[in-house]
């Protein structure tokens, strides 16, 4: 469930706490790995990923029935 | 939290400014330049909230070297789009001349604090706009647009609030003096006392079901936008214009975003043929209207097994390829494009589905030019007064003009003397925080959604509005007494779907009493357009706890 947290790059800064208006990280502790308490409620804009400093600390993935639907080949 | 006892804090201002969006954000700056004591309170956090958290790319202007010296002319052209038409029907003429006097300046206020407005050295317009008609959408690069509005507003020593809920109006017999909220993270409750309230609190996003059944957070537009300003608004007495007017956007089916003029591309069916007639091959100037004219088409196609439709940028030069990935970024865009490219789905070769999204109702606070609504010292800018970015930007200029320039010479409120409301309310949300057993918000949401869509839905009637409205109520009723908040992120979103339950009710009232078929309020009751309804709308306001009804001439 999104966003996925890197704990290996994670520094715990916070920031991505600190931006999200959906406050999916509630109750996180600062210094510490965020903790995704409310992940249903993820809206997947990319904000926290766009702010966090750390390349590649947080990405956000995409839920299954929320995947684009298109035409042409697979992969 | 012992016994339910919330702490309660007060805070004293000037201006206060309910949500930190564009609109909100831009009367603060310009309350404090004027200055006035300034706060906004924002549930969320400033630079990513609101819809446009994550940025936009188009902005309706009015620039005189591009558009020519009539104004007037301008305006007339505008509203023959479908979109602004339905966008601006409950706004009257004098606020539309107002904002578009204006619109220039501000775009050259942003550009010159550094949000991009121009592309490539030259006012950009494209979408939004018929083939060899007026274009009234300028581009821009809106990506860190909140963070530069955001930075600008403690320039001018504007205190943020962020993780503030405020959720009701306080107000003597004159007019508003204050407001209360609750934080989001603390077990606190901020009471706030000030001399002018503007509210900036967006669309109502959350009252109809979303694309994905029992996914919330897949509503088209912004999960937290609840109509909070709206509601308490109407609590408070303010009129509001238009509840019953719903409206649908179309964009990628599920992955629900906003933005569908950015695409450069052609709407067609399974079999490659152009659903609607007026563009047959990738336009970055002119995207494919048929979405503005018929968004619920896309719905209907399914629905009658004609099958899916998909947005098919096929045929694209590389050039309007890179144009339109450049505004798709721009216009927030970074997760569909991250998705793109995870999925190897290249809009080159790849149609992708678009659906029709959730209705989400208009039901705007009346405004007059100066952004004042019906209660003194109470404005309104933003989504929930005006839509668009422009309207928001330019109306939350002038909203904080107003509000500051009327601060100057109001009298200190006495927001003790609302104690009776304060304790009301903190007695209303303690219990919330305490009960034990119940239902949560997210129990009330789904079923508030399901009536609004069952009976307030794609179709209406008087049977069915009127049985929905009374299943509203008893909703209502049980929720009040019975939802529970386990900690204060819930408490916000028991608060939030109370607003939606007043709207949800508010929608039902106002769907009955409009007897006619008129855009996508569908009465098989009433099959025709009424032309006496014409330029008319549909006022609504609480007279000792009843909403009263009244059609007035919108000019």
């Amino acid at each position: 469930m999104p966003p996925i947290i890197d704990p290996t790059k994670c520094t715990g800064c916070g920031v991505c706490v600190d931006v999200c208006s959906e406050d999916v990280f509630f109750g996180s502790k600062k210094g510490k790995v965020p903790v995704v308490t409310y992940p249903e409620f993820c809206v997947h804009f990319n904000c926290c990923a766009y702010e966090c400093p750390e390349e590649g600390a947080i990405k956000v993935r995409i839920p299954l029935p929320l995947q684009l639907l298109y035409k042409g080949g697979d992969r | 939290m012992e016994n339910g006892a919330l702490s309660e804090e007060l805070i004293q201002t000037d201006v206060l400014c309910i949500g930190g969006g564009i609109a909100g954000l831009m009367a603060a700056i310009r309350a404090g330049e004027l200055g006035a004591k300034v706060v906004v309170a924002e549930k969320g956090n400033t630079l990513h909230s609101g819809r446009g958290r994550a940025g936009n790319d188009h902005f309706w202007c009015y620039i005189p070297e591009v558009h020519g010296a009539d104004m007037e002319l301008f305006l007339k052209d505008c509203l023959k789009g479908p979109k602004l038409k339905l966008m601006q029907a409950g706004t009257s003429m004098s606020v539309l001349r107002t904002f578009l006097e204006k619109s220039f300046d501000i775009v050259k206020l942003w550009d010159s604090w550094g949000i991009p407005m121009k592309y490539q050295g030259r006012w950009e317009f494209a979408g939004h706009s018929f083939h060899g008609d007026v274009l009234t959408h300028l581009k821009y690069e809106g990506l860190k647009q909140k963070t530069v509005l955001t930075e600008r507003a403690m320039e001018k020593k504007v205190e943020i609030m962020n993780r503030v809920m405020i959720f009701d109006l306080l107000r003597n017999k004159d007019g508003v003096i204050g407001a209360i909220g609750i934080h989001t993270r603390e077990d606190k409750i901020i009471v706030l006392q000030a001399k002018a309230v503007i509210l900036g609190t967006g669309f109502v996003d959350r009252l109809y079901p979303p694309s994905v059944p029992g996914w919330l957070a897949s509503v088209a537009g912004s999960l937290t936008l609840t109509g909070d300003g709206r509601a308490m608004t109407y609590r408070a007495g303010a009129e509001l214009v238009g509840p019953e007017i719903p409206r649908r956007h179309v964009g990628p089916r599920y992955f629900a975003r906003y933005g569908q003029a950015t695409w450069v591309g052609v709407l067609r069916d399974t079999h490659g043929k152009p659903i609607g007639p007026y563009v047959t091959k990738p336009d970055k100037r002119y995207g494919d209207m048929t979405p503005e004219v018929k968004g619920v088409l896309l719905e209907d196609y399914m629905k009658s097994g004609k099958g899916p439709a998909y947005m098919d940028c096929r045929g694209i030069s590389d050039e309007d390829y890179e144009y339109m990935m450049h505004w798709l970024v721009h216009e927030g865009n970074s997760s569909l494009i991250d998705h793109m490219k995870e999925e190897g789905i290249d809009l080159r070769k790849n149609p992708v589905e678009f659906g029709t999204y959730q209705m989400v109702p208009e039901g705007k606070i009346w405004i007059n030019e100066k952004a004042e609504t019906s209660i003194k010292g109470l404005y309104a800018a933003g989504d929930e007064s005006m839509g668009g970015i422009g309207p928001s930007a330019s109306y939350g200029w002038i909203a904080g003009e107003s509000a500051a320039t009327y601060a100057k010479e109001a009298p200190a409120p006495k927001i003790e003397k609302t104690r009776a409301e304060i304790e009301e309310r903190k007695n209303l949300v303690g219990e919330m925080r305490t009960r034990k057993q119940g239902p949560d918000w997210k129990e009330a949401n789904i079923a508030l959604q399901q009536i609004m869509q069952d009976y307030a839905g794609p179709v209406r009637s008087e049977v069915l509005l009127e049985a929905g409205l009374s299943y509203v109520q008893r909703l209502k009723k049980k929720v009040a007494t019975t939802m529970v908040a386990q900690n204060q992120w819930e408490l916000t979103r028991c608060l939030e779907t109370l607003n939606l339950l007043d709207l949800g009710e508010l929608v039902f009232i106002a769907a009955n009493e409009r007897k006619e078929t008129r855009g996508l309020h569908n009465r098989p009751d009433y099959p025709l357009t009424d032309p006496m309804l014409e330029g008319k709308g549909l006022f609504v306001k609480q007279v000792r706890g009843e909403p009263v009804l009244e059609w007035r001439k919108i000019a």
